[in-house]
């Protein structure tokens, strides 16, 4: 990747909000080149999707979702190995993250749920009964102290001198 | 007798920055362009390899010129960085910040009388430092070479009085660079008149545009110069109070005697994190660098734009805008920013010869606050239209 294309995807990745204007303005481009950049880093896939970091707690009572985390165990199929029940799991509406990883288990879930049922069903109807999952522990996230790279619940910044040397 | 104070010390005015400060610390909802200080906190790995020093009970002094672990580690750093080489044991003293370095070594090396050649606009401690050491502090204007120091302006103020030049690039106030030609003709006048070259180094790491040369790494040069540079921008260890000084055994023999009588040694504490910083931190200084240099770009261009004349400084985290065509002197300037639009600047003219006619603006603050404070800027300057 060239350093500038490089420099527009962190920029954007740090702040997805952050406009054309400034991206360009920083790098020292023009902003018909960071949008042409931005387009084509999304039609490339490269770009998948513009996300928000968000710390639950801050929400009003119970609008905050549930979070677990499942490590699920399973028996690779017969040539498709772990990729046809990785589908099946991936597509579900609760699984937000789901990575294939070494180690004691295959693969980790991350599921989201409005309440502790809900993620407790979903494991038991729909996780744990899909073929060849041979076993799941779920743990339940309790409180969350960073995401994506951010620190939540940080206390503000400012505590420098507003007049220095 | 008790009111009869140090008579050297009340020629001297108390720092025009200090003024400003007290009169933003009453007012509210105030953008802040003043500060001379990193905006992101220590990296955490420095911060918990001093929590960890702390555990193990590291509290004590250390020797006068600073644990030769850490000597050591940042003489490798220097060589691996800047290609400076010292001996960590008779060539480096670790001080209380920059700050202390100046002192003791202008106190190490004046006599009465003796002359320190200082290109203005500058960094606000040097002439009073070097007035408290018995010296005498020849000034230069460098408004007509952009800021940067003219080797034949130099050249005209030497006298055989002259004992020191102080540069500092990047600089605080404007951010420029001193290029490798100029510094090599600077060099050439120190050794030609026997003269120290005291180079304030402490923003090395915040060059933006291409690699930074120390005077220290010139050839021949070592023997004239007398390198100070720290942690606080580098690493954003402001608080932690860190610095050195390298130079000949001869120098640092006299400046660890009055460091040994006045500090004894540097904070235990900043010194084993001062270890961490110089080994392991190249990738958070690269990103303080990386994220400094996208609001360097950005606030100078708009600056031009609604008006203010700035030069794109090399280094450092200020720039220094020209506000001559509003007609108001810089401390007018700057107190009705503050009133009016609350931003707070600190005026040119506290920085010494040349400074008058601009400002010095900080742009070590959020991104978003910068473009309130422009915004707020670009409503005075209608306002004066
Ligand atoms: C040019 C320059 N030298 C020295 C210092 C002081 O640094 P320290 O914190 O290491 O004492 C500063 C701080 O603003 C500075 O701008």
């Amino acid at each position: 990747m060239n350093p500038i294309d490089a420099q527009v995807l962190a920029l954007v990745t740090a702040n997805a909000r952050m406009s054309s204007d400034d991206i360009a303005d920083q790098l020292q481009i023009s902003v018909a080149q960071v949008e042409i950049l931005l387009k084509s880093l999304e039609t490339q896939g490269v770009i998948v999707q513009y996300t928000t970091v968000v710390d639950e707690k801050k929400l009003p009572q119970r609008s905050g979702k549930i979070k677990a985390l499942i490590e699920v165990s399973v028996r690779p199929e017969k040539r498709t190995g772990f990729e046809a029940i990785a589908k099946k799991i991936a597509q579900f509406n609760n699984v937000v993250d789901h990575y294939l990883v070494s180690g004691g288990y295959d693969f980790l879930v991350i599921v989201e749920g409005d309440s502790l049922e809900e993620i407790s069903s979903f494991v038991s109807d729909k996780l744990a009964s899909i073929d060849n999952v041979r076993s799941t522990a779920t743990h339940f996230i309790m409180k969350k102290y960073k995401e994506k790279g951010i620190l939540i619940g940080q206390p503000p910044k400012e505590e420098r001198l507003a007049v220095s040397p | 007798m008790k009111s009869d104070f140090s008579h050297i010390l009340d020629t001297i005015p108390p720092s025009g920055i200090r003024k400003f400060f007290d009169l933003v610390i009453g007012a509210k909802d105030v953008i802040s362009l003043g500060v001379g200080e990193p905006d992101f906190r220590t990296p955490w790995a420095i911060r918990e390899d001093a929590i960890f020093s702390l555990e193990q009970g590291k509290t004590s002094y250390t020797s006068n010129s600073g644990l030769l672990e850490c000597r050591e580690a940042i003489v490798d750093y220097l060589a691996q960085r800047f290609d400076a080489h010292y001996d960590p044991t008779t060539e480096i003293l670790l001080t209380f910040g920059v700050s202390e370095a100046v002192d003791i070594v202008l106190r190490s090396i004046l006599n009465p009388g003796d002359e320190v050649i200082v290109p203005e606009p500058s960094y606000v401690c040097y002439t009073p430092l070097v007035q408290l050491a018995g010296g005498k502090v020849i000034p230069l204007d460098t408004t007509s070479t952009q800021f940067i120091p003219d080797p034949d302006q130099i050249a005209r103020a030497i006298t055989p009085k002259t004992k020191a030049i102080i540069l500092c690039s990047p600089s605080n106030p404007t951010g420029r660079t001193i290029p490798k030609d100029t510094l090599i003709q600077i060099g050439k006048l120190a050794q030609a008149h026997d003269f120290w070259i005291i180079t304030d180094e402490v923003y090395a790491e915040l060059t933006y545009d291409g690699p930074f040369q120390s005077v220290a790494a010139l050839p021949n040069l070592k023997p004239s110069t007398i390198l100070l540079n720290g942690f606080s921008k580098a690493f954003a260890m402001t608080g932690w109070r860190l610095g050195y000084v390298c130079g000949p055994p001869e120098l640092i023999a006299r400046a660890t005697k009055i460091h040994q009588y006045s500090a004894l040694c540097a904070p235990i504490t900043a010194q084993y994190a001062a270890i961490e910083a110089v080994k392991n931190c190249a990738k958070d200084v690269q990103a303080m660098r990386d994220s400094y240099k996208g609001r360097r770009n950005l606030f100078v261009k708009r600056l031009n734009e609604i008006g203010l004349p700035t030069a794109l400084p090399e280094g450092a985290f200020y720039c220094f805008p020209n506000i001559r065509h509003t007609g108001l002197s810089s401390e007018e300037f700057a107190l009705r920013l503050l009133k009016e639009q609350r931003v707070a600047v600190v005026p040119g003219y506290v920085f010494g010869l040349g400074g008058e006619g601009h400002i010095r603006c900080c742009y070590a603050t959020g991104l978003e606050e910068l473009k309130e404070a422009l915004t707020r800027i670009k409503k005075f300057m209608k306002s004066l239209q």
